[in-house]
Parts: structure tokens; C-alpha cells; sequence
């Protein structure tokens, strides 16, 4: 994974060349099969992209903050910056072409909690370090906005570290918005991340995450609720190393014309012994013209395994509709409690209150549309 | 421990394959590679009618267009077309009147392969079509099916003496262009069958051919045609058994299933062709595309299988549920051992209305083998109130072999249920600890659990074949289990 490419320009140099030649993803490419990006994004609007803008707005003391965008970057960030690069087309877009973006070190045992917010159109990189027992709760946030956004976010855990991470992608029409993150997670280090898009007219999360240490562990959630638009949570979560845990938990809920898509593959490597993982996704369909996609993989190399995935696609329980109705509940606020119960588990995933309760908001704000 | 056992056991079972033979008959070939001469020569060797060759010809010209798909996870060295013969028959079989006739070499082959040709047959209740590297050789049962008014017979035959259900049918599922393999088979089809069950007919027996592949460097190309008229009911099992080469064999079938409405088609398969030695040398290309359609109302088709031959496996017999009311079924056993590399699964495309289809796949994978579930259910707007229950697991035995399971699920009418499960362990400790404290040696206890976890599928084959496929798992397996 860490190609001997020593240089932060050689590593760009590469992921220019990548982009040329894959070119935007359409749907084709089987990893783009339910987001054909390239019909609706050309090439040149990806290199012509500008500088998305970024606010961190709480930084705790002791992180280390430094701007992408300014000259001569110091060691740590010459040597981790795209190095978790995986020549995804758009991965390489965002490393490739980005003018802007940050990168944070968070020293040994230091902790906190760090806002960011993404605003406009164009690409960024973010790199987040954390060193040996580490603990942060990252939350990203982004205003509504129409047009092309293009994020890249790197993100190395240390040994015992822990990483909470927390995307809130509100509903955007006319956006079309793509994050790819790349995690490596070493020895006993462990890395949250519950993503809520709301859909645009293409979202997407990419996540690459690598269990690279024994005892090191990853929890993936997300809600997609959408009453138009389009959300895409595609997961790769590799177990490189025995002993190591997974879960992914993902809801959508889709009405209207909307879009669900969830793709989600777990690797357990040749060797991975005591590997355990767990992944569901399922999706309450709603509207005529909706449509919900899921591609739980499973690729196992190693036989001392405990592996699973279930999806499920549906409509409402009528039975559980009737038996609130004969309690006296209006139709619309009982679909609206059906629902919130349907998508409760995967928002409770998330650990701090005030997240969930953000969550939350933008959750019923949503699903108004949709009873 | 366990694995080190393991590894000893599995190499052991190197000349273990049981149908590894080779009879020495006379053939009559086709010259090597693949023209639009080759086309002709295969036509004409059948006595086609024009509209047949012309049909073979398009595909012809389709395939040289199309590029060999690479999507599965199958890997083996790039083929040759040119360097394989297309037509092969055993020389000096005009039509025999009587099994009498038949060349005593070709009967000793079928008893080795078990095959109950004589009296056997009778009791057994099986019909055998056997096909003996694409001529059909013997037919029997012909009367009491001819009762019946079922057309049961070799395609060739069927596209001289009932051209106009073969017009009607023939490509009608799987498209002349469907895929690179099918139009490859569709352009140079040696034999194949074809069975046509009249209106509100039920088949009074289990119609079953056996295929071989036998003449060295000739692929096989099968082409299969079943038709169940309306309220029609049909069993078909396919056996298939290879002998041992160690050059790589190319198979690619095709086999095509319309069920009319209230029509039901059941179609088994125990496909044991030559895995391959340990080393992975050798072993056969099984490269099929097999589909089904329900295109009358309360129409069913039923697929079950058991994989446990092949160097690579390529297959996923779907169900294309168009009738309102109808319903599709897959079960699959698929084994793989050595080097084997299975990629084999299904599609459901749901269409109609209230239209259900099951899945139970279960995948073995031990020594090297790789072995991947890859489906696809999907729902048509128009599909109201369609089911799905999906559920595939796999079994893993060692630790260098690999199960995948990469489920297509995609929904797109809101009043639609699917669900879908799957797992992938190993054999429990405890399980295997119980049944040898019971006193079960451990061979045993393993084949009994393997059996158990196969069971929901073992069930669903005719009992005929039940016992066979009970007795491959095992077979398959054997010793593979530390």
C-alpha cells in the first residue's frame, strides 16, 4: 500500500496521471454502477475545479493545524500526504488538483473535539494524524451549495488511538459532492464513522479502511433519508491483520425520485485469522419512482473467520401501521414514527449527544417530506 | 494442525477422480480452428435446414465482434479459438435401431460412468438421452413418452422434424448476442437437447441425460431447449461426468427454459467434469449460460445444482419472472477444491406482478480453490408485491483457499421485500469435537457435516440423484478436513 514513492510531488505526479487515464467514473466501471458520475460531471470541470473552502471552527489545544494551501509543508505532512492514496479516479482528482485543505497532528495522548465546515464548490485534501493513543471526534458539516465539490481526506490512526468521525451532508439539489476517505488503522486503534447524507443530485462517500494492526477495529454507520436525490455510501473495509473487528450499519429510507446506493465490501486478507465482521444495509422504499441499490461483497482469504452481511428492502410493516392506527395515531405521524424507529439504530450508533441530536434534526426534517 | 492434515489429505486425492478415462473410438472431425467454414462444415455434418445456418452464421459474425468477458473472478491462461476442433462425432453411427447395435466400446463407457442404459433404466424410471460428444447415440423411452405426446429428443433432430417450435424458440431467452460465450455456442452448437411438453401434460418421468466430454481438444457446445406448454410439468437432470486430459477443455453450453403459463420446469444438475489435478494442471472450461423464463402467469422454474467438477466454473442460471404469479428458485451446492476457481450464482429478475423467488446457495471452498457467490435480484417498477429471500453461505476448510460473495440487490418497486443473508465460517470445533467424542471418525463426521450444512439443498434434487449428489459431496471432500 505504501508504494516506495517517496516525494509529496511524486505522489502528485502519479495522481495526475491516474485521473488522465481513468478519466470521471461512469457507470461501467463497476465501482460507479449505480453513480454514473460521468454523466453528469465532465473531465475538465474536475481539473478546473477551484479551491472548496474550509473553516476548522474548533480546534483544541495541542492539535496541530496546518494550511495546505501555504508553502513548504513540514516533515509529517510531506511524508503522510497521499500516501494512503488508492488511484481511485477521484481520490487522484482531489490529491491531484486541490489547492486547498489542511492537515492536523494530534500528539500523543491528546485529545478533543474539531469542527470543520466545507463551503462552495471546487476540491480539498485533508490529512489527519494521530499519534500513539490519541483520541479526536471530527465533525464536518457543509452548507448547502450547488455545483461540484471534491474532498480527499487521509486519515492515519496510531496505535490505540481513536477516531470518531461524524459527516452531515445536507440536502442539495443541484450538488454534486464526493468524499473519499482512506483510513489506516494500526494495533488496538479504533475508527468511527457514521455518515448522514441527505442526497444531491450525486453524493457520495468512498471509504478505504485498512484494519492494519491486531485489536484494531472499525464501526461504520450512516442514514441516507431522501425524498429526491441521490446517496452513495460505497465502504471497502480491509482486515489486513488478524484479530481485528468490524461493523457497518447503514438505512435508507427513499421516496420520491430518489436514489439509495450502498456498496459495501469487506477483505479479510490470506492470514487474517480471528477476523470478525458484520455488515447490514437496508432500505425502506417509499416512492414509485425511488429506487434503493445494496452490494454487501464479501471477499475472505483466511478460513478462522466470522463473517456475515444482511440487506433487506421493503415497504412499511402493514401490520405495525394497523397497529398504530388502532391506537389512535394519525396515518402521517405513524409512518413518521415507523420510520424514525426504522432509522433509530443507525443514528444511535453515533456517541456524542450533540451530533445525534443534530442528526437527528436533519432526520426529521427529512422524512417530513417523505410521510 | 488441523490445516497441516488438511494439506497432507487434499494432495492425496490427486488420482482420485474416478472418471478419469479415456475410450478409444474412432472420430470424425471438424478441421482445427473456427471459420465461417467451420460453421458450415458443423451445419452441414447435421443436414440443417437453411434458416438454421444462416442463424449460426449471424452469431458467427456477432462473436468475432464481441471481447471475452473478464469480470469474474476466474483467472486461466488466455484461450486459443483457433487451436480447438468444433465438431467431433464418433465415426460409423448412422441411426441405430436397437442399443445392440451400438459400438460395445461406447456401452462399457456408459457402465463405467454408471449410466443404467439397459433394464437398469427401467426400474430407475429415468429416460436417458446420452449425448457422447454431440451425437446423440441411443434414445430410449421414446414410446412411452411419444404416449405422452412429449418430444423428447436430440435438437438436431428437433430442428429437422420440428422446425417450427425451434423457430419459435431457439434464442428467444438467451439472445443470438446475449454473451460472448453464448454466441460462441450459438454459432457452432453441436448437439444438445430438446424437450417440448404438450399443453396440461405432466411428464411421466424424470428425463435425464448424461454428457460427456471425451475426444481430446474438442470443446463441447451444448444447447439445451426445454419448452413447458401451458399447465405442462417437467423434470430434467443433467449428469455430467469427463474424462481426465491435461489439456484445458473449453465447455460452453447454453440452456433455455420457457415455461408457459401455469407451467412448471424443474431442472438438476450434478456436474462433476475433471476438477484438474493438485497442481491445477488441466481440467475443463466450463463456461454456461443458463436461463430460464417464466413468461406465462403462475408459471415456475426451479434450479438446483451441484458444482463440484470443473477447473473453472462460469454459470448463473437465472429466472426472468415476467408472468404475473410466478415463481423462481436456485439452490446450489458449488464444492471447490485444489485449484478450482468457481464464480457461480444467479439472477432473478423480477418483472410481474407478485412475483417470488428464493435463493440458497452454499459454497465449500478447501486447498486452493476460490470460490464466489455473485447474484443479482432485481425489481422492476412494475414488479408489485414481489418477495425475495436470498440466503448464501460458505464454508471454508484451510486456510489458503477463498469464498466471495458479491450479491447485486436492487430494488426499484416500494412494495417489494427482499432480504438477503449471508456467512462465512469454518467448521466448528465443537461440532467436529462432538461427533468424534461419539465415537465418529472424523471423516465421517466432517462428510456429516458438510451434508448438514448442504441438507436444504440435497433436498430439492429427485431422489435419483439425491443419493448420487450425497455421495459426491462426500467424495469431493474426502480427507480434506483436518
Amino acid at each position: 500500500m505504501n508504494a516506495p514513492i517517496s516525494t509529496l510531488d511524486a505522489r502528485r505526479a502519479k495522481a495526475v496521471e491516474a485521473f488522465r487515464v481513468k478519466g470521471v467514473p461512469h457507470r461501467r466501471v463497476e465501482e460507479w454502477k449505480y453513480s454514473d458520475l460521468h454523466a453528469v460531471l465532465g473531465a475538465d470541470k474536475v481539473e478546473q475545479a477551484g479551491a472548496a473552502k474550509w473553516a476548522v471552527e474548533t480546534l483544541p489545544r495541542g492539535v496541530e493545524l496546518f494550511d495546505l494551501a501555504a508553502g513548504n509543508p513540514p516533515d509529517w505532512v510531506q511524508q503522510r500526504l497521499g500516501s494512503l492514496s488508492n488511484t481511485g479516479a477521484m481520490e487522484a482528482a482531489s490529491l491531484a488538483f486541490a489547492k486547498s485543505g489542511f492537515a492536523l497532528r494530534v500528539a500523543k495522548n491528546g485529545s478533543g473535539e474539531v469542527r470543520v465546515r466545507f463551503s462552495g464548490e471546487g476540491q480539498a485534501r485533508v490529512l489527519v494524524v494521530l499519534e500513539e493513543s490519541a483520541a479526536v471526534t471530527l465533525i464536518e458539516e457543509a452548507d448547502e451549495f450547488s455545483g461540484f465539490q471534491n474532498i480527499g481526506v487521509e486519515l492515519v490512526l496510531g496505535p490505540n488511538a481513536r477516531l470518531t468521525q461524524t459527516r452531515l451532508t445536507p440536502k442539495a439539489d443541484q450538488a454534486i459532492r464526493i468524499c473519499e476517505i482512506a483510513a489506516s488503522v494500526a494495533k488496538d486503534a479504533v475508527y468511527r464513522a457514521h455518515i448522514a447524507d441527505f442526497g444531491g443530485k450525486l453524493s457520495r462517500t468512498e471509504l478505504h479502511i485498512g484494519l492494519d494492526g491486531a485489536g484494531a477495529e472499525t464501526h461504520l454507520s450512516g442514514v441516507g433519508a431522501l425524498n429526491d436525490g441521490h446517496a452513495d455510501v460505497t465502504a471497502h473495509v480491509v482486515h489486513a491483520s488478524g484479530k481485528t473487528r468490524s461493523t457497518q450499519l447503514f438505512k435508507y429510507v427513499a421516496g420520491g425520485h430518489a436514489r439509495g446506493v450502498y456498496q459495501g465490501k469487506v477483505t479479510v486478507a490470506e492470514g487474517a485469522n480471528g477476523s470478525d465482521s458484520r455488515q447490514t444495509a437496508k432500505g425502506l422504499l417509499l416512492g414509485n419512482r425511488a429506487e434503493i441499490d445494496l452490494k454487501p461483497e464479501l471477499e475472505i482469504l483466511a478460513d478462522d473467520v466470522q463473517c456475515a452481511h444482511g440487506a433487506a428492502i421493503g415497504d412499511l410493516d402493514a401490520e405495525s401501521l394497523f397497529y398504530l392506527r388502532s391506537r389512535g395515531i394519525p396515518e402521517a405521524e405513524a409512518r413518521a414514527l415507523l420510520m424514525r424507529a426504522f432509522i433509530g439504530d443507525a443514528v444511535d450508533q453515533i456517541e456524542s449527544e450533540s451530533v445525534r441530536a443534530s442528526v437527528w434534526q436533519a432526520v426529521d426534517a427529512a422524512l417530513e417530506g417523505l410521510s | 494442525m488441523a490445516a497441516i492434515e488438511t494439506r497432507e489429505k487434499v494432495a492425496e486425492l490427486g488420482d482420485k477422480y474416478k472418471y478419469g478415462f479415456v475410450t478409444d473410438i474412432e472420430m470424425e472431425r471438424a478441421p482445427k480452428g473456427l471459420s465461417e467454414d467451420t460453421v458450415k462444415y458443423i451445419s452441414a455434418k447435421k443436414n440443417e435446414p437453411g434458416w438454421m445456418l444462416e442463424w449460426r452464421l449471424g452469431a458467427f459474425a456477432r462473436w468475432k465482434e464481441m471481447r471475452e468477458p473478464n469480470w469474474a473472478r476466474v483467472h486461466y491462461p488466455k484461450i486459443d479459438y483457433q487451436d480447438a476442433y468444433y465438431y467431433a462425432a464418433p465415426k460409423n453411427t448412422p441411426k441405430k435401431q436397437s442399443l445392440d447395435e451400438v459400438d460395445p466400446k461406447l456401452l462399457e463407457t456408459y457402465k463405467k460412468l454408471g449410466i443404467p442404459l439397459h433394464e437398469q433404466m427401467a426400474l430407475a424410471g429415468v429416460a436417458v438421452d446420452a449425448v457422447f460428444d454431440s451425437v446423440s447415440v441411443a434414445t430410449t423411452f421414446k414410446d412411452k413418452l411419444n404416449e405422452a405426446g412429449v418430444i423428447f429428443c436430440a435438437i438436431s433432430e428437433a430442428i429437422r422434424d420440428h422446425s417450427e417450435l425451434v423457430k419459435k424458440y431457439l434464442g428467444s431467452v438467451v439472445p443470438v448476442s446475449d454473451n460472448f460465450f453464448a454466441t460462441l455456442n450459438s454459432a457452432v452448437f453441436s448437439d444438445g437437447t430438446f424437450v417440448y411438453v404438450p399443453k396440461g401434460v405432466r411428464c411421466p418421468m424424470e428425463l435425464s441425460t448424461y454428457f460427456r466430454i471425451n475426444a481430446n481438444n474438442t470443446g463441447q457446445f451444448e444447447r439445451t431447449l426445454i419448452i413447458a406448454d401451458e399447465g405442462a410439468y417437467v423434470s430434467y437432470l443433467e449428469g455430467c461426468t469427463a474424462p481426465k486430459r491435461d489439456e484445458n477443455q473449453l465447455h460452453a453450453a447454453v440452456v433455455e427454459l420457457i415455461a408457459l403459463e401455469g407451467a412448471e420446469i424443474k431442472y438438476s444438475t450434478v456436474q462433476n467434469w475433471y476438477p484438474g489435478d493438485e497442481n491445477g494442471l488441466g481440467g475443463i472450461y466450463n463456461f454456461v449460460t443458463k436461463r430460464g423464463d417464466c413468461r406465462g402467469a403462475r408459471s415456475k422454474i426451479s434450479w438446483t445444482q451441484v458444482e463440484t467438477g470443473s477447473a473453472i466454473t462460469w454459470k448463473y442460471p437465472s429466472v426472468i419472472l415476467r408472468g404475473d404469479d410466478t415463481v423462481g428458485e436456485f439452490y446450489s451446492i458449488a464444492i471447490a477444491n485444489h485449484f478450482q476457481q468457481a464464480d457461480t450464482g444467479t439472477k432473478m429478475i423480477h418483472l410481474g406482478k407478485n412475483t417470488k423467488s428464493r435463493i440458497i446457495s452454499k459454497g465449500i471452498s478447501a486447498g486452493k480453490a476460490q470460490n464466489t457467490y455473485r447474484g443479482l435480484v432485481s425489481v422492476h417498477p412494475k414488479a408489485e408485491k414481489a418477495r425475495n429471500y436470498t440466503q448464501c453461505d460458505s464454508l471454508l476448510i484451510g486456510g489458503e483457499c477463498g469464498a466471495h460473495t458479491v450479491p447485486y440487490i436492487e430494488a426499484r418497486n416500494p412494495t417489494a421485500r427482499i432480504e438477503h443473508e449471508a456467512t462465512t465460517s469454518k467448521i466448528a470445533e465443537d461440532q467436529l469435537f462432538y461427533c468424534l467424542q461419539r465415537g465418529i471418525p472424523q471423516d465421517e463426521a466432517v462428510s456429516l457435516i458438510v451434508n448438514g450444512f448442504c441438507k436444504e439443498v440435497l433436498q430439492q434434487l429427485p431422489m435419483e440423484f439425491a443419493v448420487e449428489a450425497q455421495k459426491l459431496v462426500s467424495i469431493s471432500l474426502e480427507g480434506s478436513v483436518g
